[in-house]
């Protein structure tokens, strides 16, 4: 603990952090202490270039920090925002778990046979340039529900990075691990379950852990896109990006840093615990 | 009537190549010209063709009857003796690597046809043809080895000189490796994949008409809408607002991409480069990165007046993040001896900066450019869905609300398409300045 606190990069990340912090307070707050007089040389510039013309560009325009921690403490012991967070939560499990249990035997058996990898992965490669968001439409037309709409686009999302990690996972295997097993007369099943399987865990953990990245960036655009199921009322049962969505169009501007920063921690806390699962589930390669 | 008989034999010539083993898959054109070359000649049953130890100067191709070819025993063959009939093929040895001399005896044995071709004049050819000529000389080497049962060591041809490596033209290149694509099954599988794939959409949506797929666009009304001139929704191919909505949609990419680079990669190298700078930016950095870039969104409208630079703004944060970061990680693998040995060459740090860290992350800033124009893309899509006018995404969005089913399909497909081609822009432009470092380091190592 002492060394950790004697450390410079600790204390340099701490200076950073709140020089940051301050810099967009003052920023934020620019608007309150700043003259608008100040600003009148500037205003041909400005309004030529699409700003306002009394407040500093960009930054003037953001929530200051300290009106965001308030606007969070009050929105703290709303229920309304916690189930926003259960609701987002579940929809990328659902998403996440379906493309885990799609998308790994889907690349397997790309890897393992060619005539399955002549026959899918043109078309997997024809799909995937399509991002899930454009999916978003057709998904609404074709699921009978919201909430499986959505799930489907944070499926489509984490899919495409699983199955290529897979893949490439299976692909590196050197060959001399299979060369081997069937001298020692492995079946097709060991050779499986003994050199497939362990030999692309690695990748399974690295496509997930960047798939559940892209599932939060999904789900957030997928809920503001679609309403979030908005029609259960209010900001209730709606997600967090919806959430974000809702703050923007009535106008509390704190809120949508409130909700993008809980998206942020929570993609951030999912993402560590499939990291964390993962070195667990491979713990060889901590050894090398 | 002489002619005529002239051009029957070249057609014999033709045939009997084509049952050899060498020139078995060779293409029409070559065998004609190998035909060309070729002289006739008889045997009568027990005439000596050749000996052991004389000139190697002609090959030759059974056409009728059979010989005897018996190798001198310091060969080392495993089956000295062998039987040679129609489309076999001996009298190679002036192929072999360092090989002037006959390595073996044949006599006939029945009343023998040849065609003789000499060895030198044929090396000529394949060298004219370089891709099907090593083709040929690798089927030879392994005709040899095979069939006349030679021992490796001794199997070795003679590589062709020539435009093989150095001035192969990149079209024939392209062609051979076309033709070797087309004669493999991939072609076959992926075009079984697609006709299920399409096949499948076809059916269910427009022929079983299956629950929950009833609603969707189907194939054949897409792809009439598509392809019509006047189309019933107002976009296809032939309506220019369609060419408007792609070319907004890549000049926001383009823009956000462009800017993303310009500043990302100096801040990646700075990140890399100097461990002061990642102490004091990096947090800040790791705050912002897990904030997915579409939650951006509102904010983004919120702090840029105009909504076309706040879409422009969420293409270029995607991208900015993935660049500048990938940059870092490529300063940071670089092995630090490089930067050790240049520090004593006497090298300052911006000749070291120059020289040693902005090449070394060359590759994995060239991946980062790879990453960041998909993320680019994907992000651009939610944005112009939520916000903007024009563009893929927007078309995608209105489609729906206006209930004009076929032009969402097309809005993806389209999507899909400008994307794939800007990502293998962006690809080639990547693996084209790599060759070029990597030639160079090459030759610095050599």
């Amino acid at each position: 603990m002492k060394k950790m606190l004697s450390n410079p990069a600790l204390w340099r990340g701490v200076v950073s952090i709140a020089v940051f912090l301050v810099l967009w307070e003052i920023g934020a707050r620019s608007k309150q202490w700043m003259a608008p007089e100040f600003f009148a040389p500037f205003k041909e510039f400005l309004g030529a270039m699409g700003f306002k013309k009394d407040y500093l560009p960009w930054i003037g325009a953001v929530p200051a920090p300290s009106a965001v921690l308030d606007s969070w403490t009050a929105v703290f012991v709303d229920a309304s925002y916690w189930q926003s967070w259960y609701m987002s939560f579940f929809r990328v499990m659902s998403g996440f778990i379906a493309a885990m249990l799609i998308g790994i035997p889907f690349g397997l058996s790309l890897a393992m046979s060619r005539v399955a990898h002549g026959i899918g992965f043109p078309v997997f490669e024809v799909l995937r340039p399509i991002p899930p968001l454009a999916w978003v439409p057709a998904s609404i037309i074709f699921w009978p529900t919201q909430e499986t709409a959505i799930a489907f686009i944070t499926f489509l999302g984490a899919f495409y990075t699983i199955v290529i990690n897979v893949l490439g996972g299976a692909r590196s295997i050197d060959v001399r691990y299979f060369q081997a097993a069937r001298s020692m007369g492995s079946s097709r099943w060991d050779i499986f379950r003994r050199v497939i399987l362990p030999g692309t865990l690695p990748s399974i953990v690295v496509g997930s852990a960047v798939g559940m990245g892209i599932t939060w960036e999904v789900v957030v655009a997928a809920e503001m896109i679609s309403g979030g199921g908005s029609q259960i009322g209010g900001t209730r049962g709606g997600g967090l990006g919806f959430f974000i969505w809702l703050s923007y169009v009535g106008g509390s501007y704190e809120q949508i840093v409130v909700g993008m920063i809980s998206i942020g921690i929570a993609g951030f806390v999912s993402s560590e615990l499939l990291r964390w699962g993962g070195r667990y589930a491979t713990p060889w390669l901590k050894a090398r | 009537m002489d002619a005529a008989l002239r051009l029957g034999a070249a057609d014999e010539a033709i045939a009997v190549l084509r049952e050899t083993t060498p020139f078995g898959d060779a293409s029409e054109a070559l065998l004609a010209r190998i035909a060309g070359i070729a002289r006739r000649a008889r045997y009568a049953a027990g005439a000596r063709i050749y000996s052991a130890d004389d000139a190697a100067d002609d090959i030759f191709v059974v056409l009728s009857g059979r010989a005897e070819h018996v190798f001198k025993p310091e060969v080392g063959a495993r089956e000295a003796l062998r039987r040679v009939t129609r489309g076999g093929v001996f009298g190679w040895a002036g192929l072999l690597l360092g090989q002037t001399q006959r390595l073996a005896t044949v006599t006939a044995i029945e009343p023998t046809e040849v065609l003789r071709i000499d060895t030198e004049a044929l090396v000529g050819l394949l060298e004219s043809e370089p891709l099907e000529g090593g083709h040929v000389m690798e089927r030879f080497a392994s005709m040899i080895q095979r069939e006349f049962t030679l021992p490796a060591l001794l199997a070795q041809v003679r590589r062709l000189s020539g435009p093989l490596t150095e001035e192969m033209s990149s079209l024939s290149l392209t062609l051979y490796r076309l033709s070797l694509w087309l004669r493999s099954p991939r072609p076959y599988l992926m075009l079984v994949g697609f006709a299920l794939f399409l096949g499948f959409w076809y059916l269910a949506v427009e022929v079983w008409k299956l629950p929950r797929f009833r609603e969707m666009p189907g194939l054949t009304n897409v792809v009439r809408e598509w392809l019509s001139p006047s189309p019933t929704y107002g976009l296809s191919l032939y309506i220019a607002e369609y060419y408007q909505h792609i070319a907004m949609s890549v000049w926001r990419v383009a823009q956000g991409f462009f800017l993303a680079t310009v500043l990302g990669v100096p801040v990646g190298l700075l990140l890399g480069w100097s461990r002061s700078f990642k102490e004091y930016v990096f947090p800040v950095f790791e705050t912002l990165r897990p904030i997915p870039i579409l939650a951006w969104v509102p904010l983004a409208i919120v702090m840029f007046i105009a909504t076309e630079s706040a879409v422009v703004y969420l293409a270029f944060l995607a991208s900015f993040f993935a660049t500048a970061l990938n940059t870092m990680l490529g300063v940071e693998s670089i092995d630090e001896s490089y930067v050790r040995a240049a520090n004593c060459l006497g090298a300052d740090r911006w000749q070291v900066f120059r020289h040693v860290i902005i090449p070394g992350a060359l590759p994995f800033i060239f991946t980062g450019l790879q990453i960041s124009i998909g993320v680019s893309w994907f992000s651009l899509v939610a944005a112009e869905m939520v916000s903007g006018q024009y563009g893929l995404g927007y078309v995608i969005w209105t489609s729906y609300v206006m209930v004009r089913y076929p032009t969402i399909v097309i809005g993806m497909v389209t999507l899909g398409i400008v994307g794939y081609v800007t990502s293998a822009l962006v690809r080639i432009a990547g693996d084209y300045l790599m060759e070029w470092r990597v030639r160079e380091l090459a030759l610095a190592e050599r």
